[in-house]
């Protein structure tokens, strides 16, 4: 038995209502209840007196291992040279590089060294899971969980078509146990599938996918159905159709409608709310507020904002027309690749600019999603790592939130017509340290149906981040004074001092043996491996933590 | 382990079928439906009884397992230079432990083949790759395309299981220096001499592109009329979804062109991606050299070969090489993780070639098969071609962790025997494209796996936090 008592520090725990000074006290990994003996004496004692004590980060939407995420590293090795750009190694801990896509084991120290302890890679194909599971295994100290990619999935566009809700629900249930997947990801419904079909780009709700005779709002609102039917913990993770496309906040809009009623998780939504059309690209702007007011009229519908931040980054997705379309759009390098049943990826280099009109555009969009939002459960702190900057600029992003002059300091130095099309000016609102604790870490794990994340009432995994107050925010969430995963002390003083392996969170899903033999069956008449080999054996998942369908709060 | 329901995977040529079945009778191999001529031949009469565990060798002589880690352990920590290398068909387990030692003892760590990972690794660096899964190209290819290499001798089954050569609405082009049984089975035969490849390869991607062209510069360069290369031309755009394969050097020309080969691939392919899908994928190499370029990858950042003697990785083309270093003397200490088929007897500077089910015949790079004798297998180097063979108090000292069958293990400083994987060892491998696959052991060793004894020297050197599974 093992007690870490962190004392007197300012508890901002908004899940449980708290924020004031309290203890905490946390045993065998675990927050429990302060001992009734007032003379009780923990093994070590953090004096957090002065410091602000919140519960560990949670990244519900990033990209941080498999094929697509390890191709951007091969292909990108100009960013991982210099000596700001790379982690050293010292006993106790691994070598790395950065760059906006770091290495596995720099990744796993970079989320800790801002005091997040969980992140979910939102895009695992189901054939991509093996590997994936073998690089979580190299993330040390944050918890990790996957979203598997089912919304181009043909098992699943046939289920549809037959309107049959239950294979619906038997084909996810069987995709996310054969992946070891956490989640159900719906990324550009039908209309990656017909891209490599050479089919007319589906860019609104009811276009028909070629050969499956199913529309991208069929597609969805099975998924969701399933979602909900199997008890899932998370709603189904949805990335819309025409992403970073001119105009396309009407189909977002009309995707929120056509899910009413239904639980959903709208990802990077930054990139899915612009005015304009796809024919006059110099009438793009940002068009946030009619989709932010629908989120705070419905309550079944979360976001995560994909904030674009400027610098040098990578774009990287399973929506391969998406990435096709940035390629030429910059005319960089271009990694692309299919991948049988379900989706793929396209990674390149991209350059935000404060400088260009669109970029800057952006940048505002995701500011403007944050601010318009009203309700802050319902609106996750995410980047889409490495998409609109790197999970490293996060506190850059705190600091925006947190501080309106910044916002406007930016402002003031973008293309005059790129402030003409963000409202963003207009607004003056202000994030409070309950609510950027909200958004980074209450938020995305109540998001995510995990709760035991994302708050310090008793039960909670022993997942914490001291921070000293600083007016400058973005030094105060850049380097944590202590971060402690599981109940271990992990930063000490500021500085990394342990890297435990951490969990990998998967759905726990009862399978019926003839419908799996069904559906292996008709995978293995396409594949080009044997059905034996497709799912994830019980082994391959690294310190693998099952959480029971169903038991959603 | 043979009887098992579950599918044998066969490690023996790029492929990677995974849907081969064993029978096993009398502890020898009795039947391997499924296998090609090149796997059967390795497979059936395999003898499967449990090996016993053969000594770990010191200075030529037996020692005991603790002894040789020790000195292992000892070499590797006062090692200022060191190597790590081999692990061509390393399992992915393994290759992630073999990092975290290059990590420790700050190494130069390289993988599999040089002279082909390298030119496809920077091609990408450069230009990007455009790929997909063999299944992709199983469901959806109507145009497949053979450049340069011979899969119906080197890669069997290749036509069955992934491009479906023969099968209906599939057209097939085969482009090479001569006649190959390849070229025979396709519908389109493109001859292209070595020294004109990059010019064919130009050629069509201006034909794509619409520019304007010289026929009679086109002929000069590439030896075909101009109207013919249109028609190839218009053939690749008409495709609904097109593969485009390559061998391990993309090509019969020379090997230091082979990264100019491969950009100008990527370039045709992004091209004709403007107007249709177009996929270009490797044949693919026997082992797990892709498996194991991605697990360095992820570890560092960088692949195939990664200096971490400063302390945090760096990798440049021509410097981070290990087989370089080898062959330049230029280490104090190398370990090399190896299984029979990276052994002395299958490189060309090996000795007599032993028959065994278990060996390859060296000397020819995969898709160079076609054009000599016999069912190649790749020999997968553990050094360039000429360098020194390793032996003791030559350069520095060796560590071998591998079949105790080869001829280094009785060369090396510290001898550490493991089985083979895919033999005797289970684990898994990544197939070109880079498909993750289970490999299945067919006999119990009494070996340890080289993944075993890297955890013990890791742990006899006061390792980092090596990668945990539980």
């Amino acid at each position: 038995m093992c007690t870490l008592l962190i004392r007197g520090g300012r508890v901002v725990d908004p899940a449980n209502g708290v924020d004031g000074v309290a203890d905490v006290w946390i045993r065998d990994g675990r927050v429990v209840a302060a001992p009734s003996d007032s003379d009780a004496r923990a093994d070590r004692t953090i004096d957090a007196r002065g410091y602000v004590v919140m519960p560990g980060g949670v990244d519900v939407h990033s990209h941080i291992a498999g094929s697509k995420v390890n191709a951007a590293r091969i292909m990108r090795p100009e960013e991982r040279r210099g000596d700001d750009r790379v982690v050293r190694r010292r006993s106790g801990f691994r070598s790395g590089t950065l760059g906006s896509v770091p290495s596995s084991f720099a990744t796993g120290y970079q989320y800790a060294g801002l005091g997040y302890t969980s992140a979910v890679d939102a895009a695992i194909p189901p054939l991509g899971a093996r590997t994936a599971h073998a690089e979580f295994g190299d993330v040390p100290v944050v918890d990790k969980a996957m979203l598997v990619l089912m919304g181009n999935n043909h098992l699943v566009m046939e289920a549809v078509k037959a309107g049959d809700r239950a294979a619906v629900e038997r084909t996810v249930a069987w995709l996310l146990n054969s992946a070891r997947g956490f989640g159900v990801k719906a990324v550009n419904p039908g209309g990656v599938e017909q891209w490599k079909r050479g089919g007319a780009r589906l860019a609104g709700w009811d276009d028909r996918v070629d050969g499956f005779d199913v529309s991208p709002r069929q597609i969805v609102t099975a998924l969701a159905e399933a979602v909900d039917a199997l008890g899932l913990p998370h709603a189904l993770h949805f990335h819309g159709l025409n992403l970073g496309i001119a105009g396309n906040w009407e189909q977002t809009l009309e995707g929120m409608k056509a899910l009413q009623g239904r639980r959903v998780h709208m990802a990077h939504v930054q990139f899915h709310g612009y005015g304009g059309s796809p024919d006059a690209p110099a009438d793009f702007s940002a068009n946030v507020g009619p989709l932010a007011d629908f989120v705070n009229a419905h309550s079944g519908i979360t976001v995560d904002v994909g904030q674009v931040l400027f610098g040098e980054t990578t774009s990287m997705t399973a929506d391969g027309p998406t990435g096709h379309f940035l390629a030429e759009l910059t005319g960089r390098k271009w990694y692309d690749h299919d991948v049988e049943q379900e989706d793929g990826c396209g990674v390149s280099p991209i350059e935000y600019k404060d400088r260009n009109f669109v970029h800057a555009v952006q940048w505002a969009a995701g500011l403007e999603w944050f601010l318009r939002v009203d309700d802050p459960w319902r609106v996750a702190l995410s980047t889409d790592h490495p998409n609109g900057a790197s999970f490293r600029s996060y506190p850059d992003l705190i600091a925006l939130l947190m501080d309106r002059n910044l916002r406007d300091e930016t402002l003031d130095r973008l293309p005059e017509k790129a402030r003409e099309r963000t409202g963003l000016k207009d607004l003056s609102r202000e994030y409070s340290l309950s609510e950027i604790a909200v958004v980074t870490r209450a938020g995305p794990a109540r998001i995510l149906g995990l709760a035991h994340k994302g708050h310090l009432g008793p039960g909670a995994d022993g997942d914490v981040a001291i921070y000293a107050p600083d007016d400058d925010c973005r030094r105060m969430f850049a380097m944590p004074r202590w971060v402690v995963k599981a109940g271990e002390v992990v930063v000490d003083d500021g500085e990394l001092k342990a890297a435990p392996i951490g969990r990998t969170l998967f759905a726990e899903m009862d399978v019926d043996p003839e419908a799996r033999a069904a559906l292996l069956a008709r995978l293995g008449a396409s594949a080009s491996f044997h059905p034996a080999n497709f799912a994830v054996g019980p082994d391959e998942a690294s310190n693998p933590l099952g959480l029971r369908a169903g038991a959603r709060p | 382990m043979p009887g098992d329901a579950l599918p044998y995977t066969c490690t023996l040529c790029g492929c990677l079928c995974d849907d081969l079945e064993i029978r096993v009778e009398s502890d020898v191999v009795a039947e391997a439906k499924g296998a090609c001529a090149i796997a059967r031949p390795r497979l059936v009469g395999l003898d499967v009884a449990p090996r016993a565990a053969a000594a770990c060798r010191v200075d030529g002589r037996e020692a005991t397992a603790d002894k040789a880690v020790e000195a292992a352990a000892r070499i590797l920590a006062a090692a200022r230079a060191p190597l790590v290398l081999g692990m061509a068909r390393s399992t992915n387990e393994t290759a992630r432990l073999a990092v975290a030692l290059a990590d420790r003892i700050g190494a130069t760590i390289e993988t599999g083949d040089a002279e082909s990972a390298w030119p496809r690794v920077v091609a990408m660096q450069r230009y990007g790759s455009i790929g997909a899964t063999l299944g992709e190209v199983k469901a959806r290819g109507d145009v497949v395309v053979f450049w340069g290499c011979d899969p119906a001798t080197t890669h069997p089954r290749h036509f069955e299981r992934y491009s479906l050569v023969g099968s209906e609405g599939r057209r097939t082009i085969a482009i090479d220096e001569g006649e190959t049984e390849t070229t025979r089975r396709g519908d389109v035969f493109l001859k292209v001499r070595p020294d004109q490849e990059l010019n064919l390869l130009q050629t069509l991607r201006a034909l794509v592109r619409e520019a304007p062209l010289d026929p009679h510069r086109v002929v000069a360069a590439t030896g075909h009329d101009l109207a013919a290369l249109q028609d190839l031309a218009e053939t690749l755009q008409g495709a609904s979804y097109g593969a485009w394969f390559q061998g391990a050097l993309a090509g019969r020309g020379p090997a230091r062109l082979a990264e100019a080969r491969r950009q100008a691939v990527t370039a045709l392919v992004r091209e004709l991606a403007r107007k249709t899908r177009f996929v270009a994928l490797g044949l693919g190499e026997a082992g797990n050299p892709h498996g194991v370029e991605g697990v360095l990858a992820w570890q560092t950042g960088f692949t195939p070969g990664v200096d971490l003697g400063a302390g945090f990785p760096e990798s440049w083309p021509g410097e981070s090489s290990a087989a370089e270093r080898l062959k330049r003397g230029a280490f104090d200490a190398a370990v090399v993780i190896a299984g029979p088929f990276d052994s002395a007897r299958s490189t060309p500077d090996g000795g007599e070639d032993v028959p065994s089910p278990l060996e390859g015949e060296g000397g020819r790079r995969p898709d160079e098969g076609s054009r000599s004798q016999g069912l190649p297998v790749a020999p997968l180097l553990i050094r360039p071609s000429g360098a020194p063979s390793p032996s003791r108090g030559e350069g520095g000292s060796w560590i071998f962790i591998g079949d105790p069958e080869c001829d280094e293990y009785a060369r090396a400083t510290v001898a550490l025997p493991a089985g083979v994987p895919g033999i005797d060892e289970s684990g898994t491998y990544a197939r070109a494209d880079g498909v993750s696959l289970p490999i299945r052991a067919l006999r119990a060793s009494g070996n340890p796996t080289a993944g075993e004894w890297l955890e013990r020297l890791l742990t006899a050197i006061g390792a980092a936090t090596p990668c945990v599974r539980s």
